[in-house]
């Protein structure tokens, strides 16, 4: 591997994005790492988990890394944000660099279908198969959810259209 | 018959654990002419301390040994037990059997307690052949010697002066300041160091007790505490000094450069000049090695007049000195002044100075763009080059990128292992003053951990990452130089786990503080010792921090190891707290275990002379005989001269030729 040349990285810039979109603790951060130790993204075996994902937005990088699908794998569990003792909020950070990724339509394929599924039947995780099993045991076929219900799907659909998820015109 | 007590002390579990107290306290019992043995969780607690007291006040002992720790903290403890019990605190022995036995062989426990069975065995042998001493007092001199003008310097000379003292403030410069008279501003707070420094260096200039000798070195130290003799040399300064206003007029007028060493040598100065604007006090000199002596005005030579004009030939720095402080016809002697002075106790305050960045070769040492953080600190500072504009000096732009560079020569096993302690917080400090001057300036600061363990320190350090300041962890390998006077900096970052570089406009190296070798003689003057960082040695770590192994002497500040401004100032209060004891006490005591000639033994061979380290002995005319003296005042009991005569004719006190012998007789039994 190349060394990688700091001078051009516009770091001011990606900081300041990051903290527009709710990531204003990433100055904060020492890299200490409590967070990594906690967080499943990391224990996974995702490449970017939160205290790296925040080092690399620290030192500018961004083109390089505004593909990559480990912030998609975040639980928002939030044991981050618990055990960090400088206040970043990482947590922040990685929903942060998210809705960036969004915004350039830089969505992982893990996160498009439920994204989809949940602008069609209202749910986020859903299965046809799912019908049948539940006929089985006696159950109506569709759940008292959003998924039996046209007019919470319209709710849903028009909350997602007019937020900034439909200015990205995926749906 | 004597009466020896003995007392083992348990240390805790320091003896106990490993030798068995009860086994030695019962040996003891057997041994001869010992009346009474006990032992005790802690001698040197109060309640152990009772009960020899109640063995003495009983009449049961006039003799004790107390087999415990170590002499050197606990001594003076039992030896006042026997004092206020009204014995000679002189019948006292200590058997070391923790220092020298449990902590050593700890794995051994059999044999450690039948080493300390042998140990308080001797320490009895000896005890039973003490003889009282008596303690001698000398009247000590209400005067003090401080060394060194910088704060350190600075805050002892005015402690000591407050509480009364005759104060002799000697400082190599022709100013006091040192190197915070150098620095912009200071952390944590920011303040401006000239703005608190300047007024506490007038208030030492004008003390009427301090009595300043600025461009002054220590020529000689001889005596002992309460009575130094001290020869101060006072450099030439080739003007009058009771005459010189400080108008700076000569320097104006002298046409020579050389590097300015109060700007770290960033900018030139000439041959007369004042060492920095706050100067105190604020005179000139005349750099002698650097002048041209213009107009032939070599000093002392006589005063020509033109034939052209008629009028005198005079130098530019005379003709502009408007007070007439300036006159090369007089024949100056260019050794300067002797002062003499006699002083109780001495303040050693002589400072430190960086690593040149010529010792690290691979940082591109010959680049103007790289340079050590006092060089940066004035070029950031109003009084510097640059007037505090942040300029290359290689091109005078604003540069866009710094790279600072920490530790570098400390924690380095090819310079100094030590931290220097102050560098991650300076280094800190110059990003923080530089980010909120210049927004768009690109800072980045290298290191292998960042330590900012004081008051209010992390929490700066914090505020730095705030303003965006790049921490990154790695130490630099090498700086390579780019075209246009710019540098590669070749690091690794651990949190990336990436190498990367960094084009830098400008450079700054954190180099270590260091002891200058130029003080190494001062030191040997002094008997003084340094220690294995190269820093003058302490008496003991903790408990005795300002005190050093020669008594009456005592440190403060960096010549004792790095350290930054507000621990300076403390340790430099302490140090005079410190000296005004024996100042304050008006006599000192001088410890009776030194040594004697017995006159009549004494061939007269003058083997002892040269062989005393501390000059002690002399050979003086007795029945018309060359017989060997001893001045009391300079002999440190240290032995070497018993050993020496052939004749036995010096004894030790304390360490008498049976005492010693009757102990062999006890190990060897
Ligand atoms: C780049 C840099 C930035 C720093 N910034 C800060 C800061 O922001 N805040 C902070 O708290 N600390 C800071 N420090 C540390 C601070 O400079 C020291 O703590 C302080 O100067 C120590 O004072 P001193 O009196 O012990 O030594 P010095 O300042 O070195 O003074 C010693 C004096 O003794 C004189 N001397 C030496 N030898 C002799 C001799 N043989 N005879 C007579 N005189 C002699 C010297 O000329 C000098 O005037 C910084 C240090 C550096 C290098
Ligand atoms: S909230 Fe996300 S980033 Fe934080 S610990 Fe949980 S999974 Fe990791
Ligand atoms: S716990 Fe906080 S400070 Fe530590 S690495 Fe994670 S975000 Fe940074
Ligand atoms: S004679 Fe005076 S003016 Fe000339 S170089 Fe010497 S100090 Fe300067
Ligand atoms: S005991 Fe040591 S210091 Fe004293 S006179 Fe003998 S050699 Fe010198």
């Amino acid at each position: 591997m190349t060394a990688i040349n700091l001078t051009d990285m516009d770091s001011g810039q990606v900081i300041n994005e990051i903290v527009k979109n709710g990531g204003e603790g990433i100055t904060r951060c020492i890299q200490c790492n409590a967070c990594a130790s906690v967080c499943p993204v990391a224990q996974a075996g995702f490449p970017l988990y939160g205290r790296l994902l925040i080092k690399k937005l620290q030192t500018g990088h961004f083109e390089e890394i505004i593909e990559d699908p480990s912030s998609w794998a975040c639980q928002a569990c939030n044991r981050c944000t618990e055990i960090c003792p400088r206040d970043a909020r990482p947590f922040e950070i990685v929903f942060a660099f998210r809705r960036i990724q969004a915004q350039e339509l830089a969505i992982s394929a893990s996160a498009f279908t439920p994204l989809m599924n949940l602008y069609e039947t209202g749910h986020a995780v859903y299965s046809e198969s799912s019908k049948e099993l539940r006929a089985k045991v006696g159950l109506p076929q569709e759940p008292p959810t959003s998924v039996g219900s046209e007019k919470a799907k319209e709710e849903i659909r028009t909350l997602l259209d007019n937020g900034p998820m439909g200015d990205l015109g995926i749906f | 018959m004597a009466k020896v007590g003995v007392y083992v002390c348990h240390c805790g579990s320091n003896i106990a654990g490993v030798v068995d107290v009860q086994a030695v306290e019962e040996f003891a019992r057997t041994l001869p002419e010992v009346t009474v043995a006990r032992r005790n969780l802690f001698m040197c607690s109060d309640p152990g301390q009772e009960i020899i007291r109640q063995d003495i006040r009983d009449g049961l002992v006039d003799k004790v040994v107390v087999a415990a720790c170590t002499p050197r903290t606990h001594e003076p403890i039992f030896r006042r037990v026997l004092e206020v019990e009204g014995l000679n605190k002189y019948l006292f022995e200590m058997a070391n059997i923790r220092d020298q036995d449990s902590w050593v062989h700890a794995h051994d426990k059999k044999g450690a307690t039948q080493k300390a069975k042998q140990i308080v065995a001797s320490a009895v042998a000896k005890a039973r052949n003490l003889a009282p001493l008596e303690d001698k007092y000398v009247d000590v001199e209400k005067a003090a010697l401080v060394i060194g003008g910088g704060v350190a310097g600075i805050f002892s000379a005015l402690d000591l002066a407050n509480m009364g003292n005759k104060v002799y403030l000697v400082e190599k410069e022709p100013s006091i300041g040192g190197v915070m008279a150098q620095l912009d501003k200071t952390f944590p707070t920011n303040d401006c160091s000239a703005c608190i420094l300047t007024p506490v260096m007038v208030d030492a200039g004008n003390h009427p007790n301090i009595e300043l000798l600025t461009y002054a070195e220590v020529e000689s130290v001889d005596g002992y505490i309460g009575n130094f003799d001290v020869k101060i040399r006072k450099k030439q300064s080739y003007i009058d000094w009771n005459k010189c206003t400080g108008c700076g007029a000569c320097a104006e007028a002298c046409p020579v450069r050389v590097p300015n060493e109060y700007n770290a040598g960033l900018d030139n100065r000439p041959a007369a000049y004042i060492h920095f604007p706050q100067a105190v006090p604020k005179k000139a000199v005349i750099d002698i090695d650097a002048c041209l002596n213009c107009a032939g005005r070599k000093i002392g030579r006589e005063l020509k007049i033109s034939k052209k004009t008629g009028k005198p030939l005079l130098a530019p720095c005379e003709r502009a000195c408007p007070a007439g402080a300036i006159d090369r016809s007089l024949n100056l002697d260019p050794k300067g002044e002797l002062v003499e002075a006699r002083v109780g106790a001495i303040v050693v305050a002589t400072g430190f100075k960086v690593m040149e960045k010529e010792c690290f070769k691979n940082l591109a040492p010959d680049s103007p763009n790289v340079m050590t953080a006092l060089q940066l600190e004035r070029l950031i500072s109003a009084t510097g080059p640059t007037e505090g504009k942040l300029l290359r000096l290689t091109d005078m732009r604003k540069p866009k990128t710094i790279s600072f560079l920490s530790c570098v020569g400390s924690r380095d096993e090819n310079h100094h292992t030590y931290c220097s302690r102050v560098c991650c917080m300076y280094m800190i400090k110059q990003a923080k003053l530089l980010k909120e001057k210049y927004q768009d300036l690109e800072i980045y600061m290298h290191f292998m951990d960042v330590r900012t363990p004081g008051k209010d320190f992390d929490e700066y350090y914090t505020s730095a990452l705030a303003m965006g300041i790049h921490i990154i962890r790695g130490r630099v390998g090498g700086i390579d130089k780019l075209p246009g006077d710019r540098l590669r900096v070749q690091g690794y970052d651990a949190d990336l786990s990436s190498n990367i570089e960094i084009d830098a406009d400008m450079v700054i190296l954190a180099s270590a503080i260091e002891l200058p070798e130029t003080i190494k003689p001062l030191a040997q003057k002094m008997s003084l010792t340094l220690d294995g960082s190269g820093f003058f040695k302490e008496l003991h770590p903790k408990l005795k921090p300002v005190e050093t192994a020669v008594e009456g002497i005592f440190l403060a500040g960096c010549c004792q190891g790095p350290k930054d401004i507000p621990d300076t100032v403390a340790q430099a209060k302490g140090a005079a707290a410190a000296a005004a004891v024996p100042l304050s006490q008006g006599r000192v005591k001088i410890e009776p275990i030194i040594s004697e000639i017995i006159t009549d033994r004494c061939s007269g061979c003058g083997i002892c002379v040269p062989l005393c380290p501390y000059g002690a002995i002399s050979m003086d005319s007795v029945h018309e005989k060359p017989r060997a003296v001893i001045d009391i005042t300079q002999c440190k009991g240290c032995g070497v001269c018993t050993t020496a005569c052939s004749s036995s004719a010096i004894q030790l006190h304390g360490y008498t030729e049976d005492q010693i012998m009757s102990q062999i007789q006890a190990l060897t039994a």
